[in-house]
This record gives structure tokens, sequence and C-alpha cells, in this order.
């Protein structure tokens, strides 16, 4: 196996890379680099790759990092990957690198940040920020309109009306998993909105299955630890309250 | 087929496609879609783009948006297109798909973050905001650093160590280009000590020649409007 991927299943994009090379039969070694005990952050890492992101991937000398550029390099590298996922037609193409721009600044923008901010940064350690947390539903809002008015318009199932996946339904469904992590109710607010948009998930779900839930089932993990996390600062700050109101007595 | 580029001379983005297309011989019609004026937001520009924003090309029945897109696209459809622009090489291809992904989040990001909230939000009759610009600089000083020690590496003069240019310098070079609208102090700040990206805007611009500096010529002018609409601003 000469082709290992650098990846945390926490990272949206880490996941995407690797349904795909699951479900083309693509070998490879998958290396975890735990983002929340800061492995990307080690001169180890920096080697592979020197900005400290997920994914990276190394083919026997060759090293890659963003996701996109790294889904079309294993399309046309390995033999075996149908043509609608990256497909040879020019047009075609051009098509899924419009919508792979167009995701960069506004659904990634608008998802990670909402996600981030609004639930998962104490998983690694921060603080929520509601303000930004609020600034990013609020893209993550008109990219999903956007993609129910513009991206999915057409005959198929899939981006770009097409009636089978590509690279692209990959990398943005990968995306919206992400709001497996924050609160039902929210998540139900902003998702329930877009019928297309929640039809197109499953359907892109299913056409990769079953390596799309095998690689997602980090997130119900996360969601627990999130919550006794939540629990225990809970408990935390009732006790210093309590500790305040003695010191003021005295 | 007739090719059709809807662009402002104002958008980075548009600078890049109109600079491919003279470089390399291609033949269009650049049709003015004017920001200041929101001419992007009328609906038969939405025909056009239904994200509304420039540049967007049209080449016969088809429609494209996103600038890095249309550089791939002209790159490979257009047949006179040497290949050094966007090699026919698998791995040096990648490489330069990971640079125009990295210049979204970075670079892009930082530079619009920076001149938005500097400037141009007021031509939009949109009022600064100081901590907004502030973060904008740090990302896009950060990007900076990092082009100047990490894409820059190697050999060449170009990016990706490249002995000739890609559709990734000029779009990244036309990203910092839109400092030529900020006050010189800013600009020379913002620049100063980053000397491979000195080197590099001068080279890119020289491989591009003459038509990189025809596609600046507005940048005086809008510098001048922006010095107007932040005087009038602080009058208020």
């Amino acid at each position: 196996m000469t082709l290992k991927v650098y990846a945390d299943r926490m990272s949206q994009p880490s996941r995407a890379v690797i349904i795909f090379c699951k479900l083309n039969g693509i070998d490879f070694e998958e290396v975890r680099v735990d983002l929340s005990k800061r492995q990307h952050l080690t001169p180890e890492f920096r080697e592979i790759n020197p900005m400290k992101k997920l994914p990276a991937i190394v083919d026997g000398r060759f090293k890659l990092f963003e996701s996109h550029a790294i889904l079309i390099y294993l399309a046309c590298v390995f033999p075996g990957v149908a043509d609608h996922w990256y497909p040879a037609d020019l047009f075609k193409r051009a098509k899924i690198h419009s919508v792979l721009d167009w995701h960069h600044s506004n659904l990634r923008r608008g998802a990670a940040t909402y996600v981030f901010n609004s639930a998962l940064a104490p998983a690694l350690g921060m603080p929520l920020n509601p303000e930004v947390a609020a600034e990013g539903e609020k893209l993550l809002s008109a990219s999903l309109a956007k993609i129910e008015s513009v991206w999915l318009k057409g005959k198929g199932r899939f981006l770009l009306g097409s009636l089978q996946p590509s690279i692209a339904d990959l990398s943005l469904v990968c995306e919206i998993m992400q709001l497996e992590v924050v609160d039902e109710k929210d998540r139900e607010r902003i998702l329930g909105p877009h019928q297309r948009v929640l039809k197109w998930i499953d359907d892109t779900k299913n056409a990769t299955q079953p390596y799309f839930d095998e690689v997602h089932s980090i997130l119900s993990k996360v969601k627990e630890k999130l919550k006794k996390l939540q629990a225990e600062r809970g408990v935390s700050a009732n006790e210093s309250i309590g500790r305040t109101t003695l010191h003021s007595k005295m | 087929m007739e090719l059709k580029l809807y662009v402002d001379r104002l958008s980075q983005p548009s600078r890049a496609v109109l600079i491919f297309c003279k470089a390399n011989e291609i033949e269009f019609e650049e049709v003015s879609i004017k920001l200041g004026k929101l001419q992007h937001r009328s609906p038969e520009y939405a025909e056009i783009n239904p994200m509304k924003q420039v540049p967007a090309i049209v080449h016969g029945d088809f429609k494209l948006s996103e600038s890095h897109a249309i550089l791939i696209y002209l790159a490979s459809a257009f047949p006179g297109v040497a290949d050094h622009w966007y090699p026919a090489d698998v791995h040096k291809r990648a490489k330069i798909h990971s640079v125009l992904d990295w210049h979204h989040s970075n670079l892009r990001r930082g530079s619009l973050g920076y001149h938005f909230n500097t400037g141009i939000a007021l031509a939009f009759g949109l009022p600064l905001d100081p901590k907004a610009a502030a973060e904008g600089e740090k990302l896009l000083s950060a990007s900076l650093a990092t082009i100047e020690s990490l894409w820059l590496e190697g050999d060449g003069p170009f990016l990706l160590g490249n002995s000739q240019p890609s559709i990734a310098d000029i779009a990244l070079v036309c990203e910092i280009m839109q400092l030529e609208v900020a006050d010189e102090k800013d600009r020379d700040r913002i620049l100063a000590g980053h000397k491979r990206v000195l080197k590099w805007i001068e080279d890119t611009k020289n491989a591009t020649a003459p038509y990189f500096d025809e596609f600046h010529s507005l940048m005086p002018f809008a510098k001048e409007k922006l010095k107007e609409l932040k005087a009038q601003a602080s009058k208020q």
C-alpha cells in the first residue's frame, strides 16, 4: 500500500476522502491525526503537510493537501474510479469545479463556523462564541438555500442535476453532516426548510453505503462527549457560584 | 463559438480571467458588470449567474461561474494555451489545484475582509468595521508569509517552484494587486519584508505584459474614489 491518508474523522473533508477511497476500492492506509490532541501541530505532521491541516495524502513520494485537490487526484490516478465521480467531459467537469469552488466561501465557511462556535469548540478545549455562531448560521442558511434553488436544479438527484453522484456531492454532504453534533432542534430549524437538500443528503448516503455511515459513526460519539462536557461545565459553574455567595457573606 | 466575459475590472478574479484570455490570444467580448452600480444584482445578470457574482462566462450555450473553474475550463477548451498554464501532468495539476483551493480561505478571504472593511463597504453604502478589517489584515499577512515561505519554495520564480507561470500565479497576484487601492503606507506595511512575493509579482506582470498593466489601469481611479468616500464618511 503506497497511499497514506492522514485524517481525523471529525474533519468533514477527511471523511469525504476516506469514503471516496473505500467506495472505489482504492487501497490505502488511514493514519489518524487527532485534532483534539493537537497532533496536526507536531513537527512530524508538518513534514507531511506544512499547512498543518487535514486531510493530507502521501502517494509514494507525492504529497498533497486540500481535499478537493486530493479527490480530483485520486479520481484521475486510480483506474477503477467510475467517470461520474469526476467526468472526463470538459463541461461537466467545469461545473463540478464551480460548485467545489463555491463551497469554500459558502457552505464550508458557514457550516464550520456555526458548528464550531455553537457546539464543537469544547471538544477542542476552546470556548463557544454565540455571536460568531450566529454569523455562521446566517451564511449556512443562505448556502443551503442556494443548494436548494441552484445547485440541485435539474433532472437528477445529485448536484448539477446529475443522475449519479460526483466528488462534489460527497464533499458538500460530509460538510452538512457536521450538524449531527448540534442540538436536534437547531439542526431541524436550519435544515427543515430545505426538503430538496434533505432528500439529496439521503440519496448521497445511499449511493455511498455502507461506508458513509461507518465513517460518520464518530459524530454520535463526539455528541455524547459534548453532552458530558456541557453537564460538567454546568456543575462547576454552580459550585463557583456557591463559593462566591459564601465569600460575600463573610 | 462566441465567448463573453462578464466582468468588473475592479474585481480581482475578473482581472485574472481577462489577463489570461489576452495573454493566450483567446478572443472574447468583455461585458462590463459594474459592482459599484449594483449591476450584478439585476434580474438580467441573474440569468447569466444566479450567484450574482463576477466573473462569469458564456461560451456558446455554456455558462460558468467561479474564476478558478473558468480559468481551468479556458485552459482546457482552447487549443492554443501552453501547457504550463494548466499542465496535463496529473501531479503538477494537483499541486495547482491545491494552491487554488488554499487561496479561497486564506489570501482571498484575508484580502476581501481587509479591503471591504477599510474602504469598499462605503461604495455599497455600508459602514466600515475596523475589527473585521484587522482580522482580514491578520489573515492577509499570514497568507503572504505562507506564499513567501512555502508556495514560492523551489527553483523557479513562480508558485510551486515552477519556471513558468500557471493560472494560480495570475489568480493570486491579481488578488494582491487589490492593495493598489489602499493607502500607500498600509500597502507598504502589509507587503514589507516579503521580498520573494514582491519579485514574484513583478515576474508574473512581466510574463503577462502588456495585459497585466492594461487590466489594472483602473486601480488609481478606484483609489481616489475610495479616498473621497472615506473623507466623506469621516466628516459624518
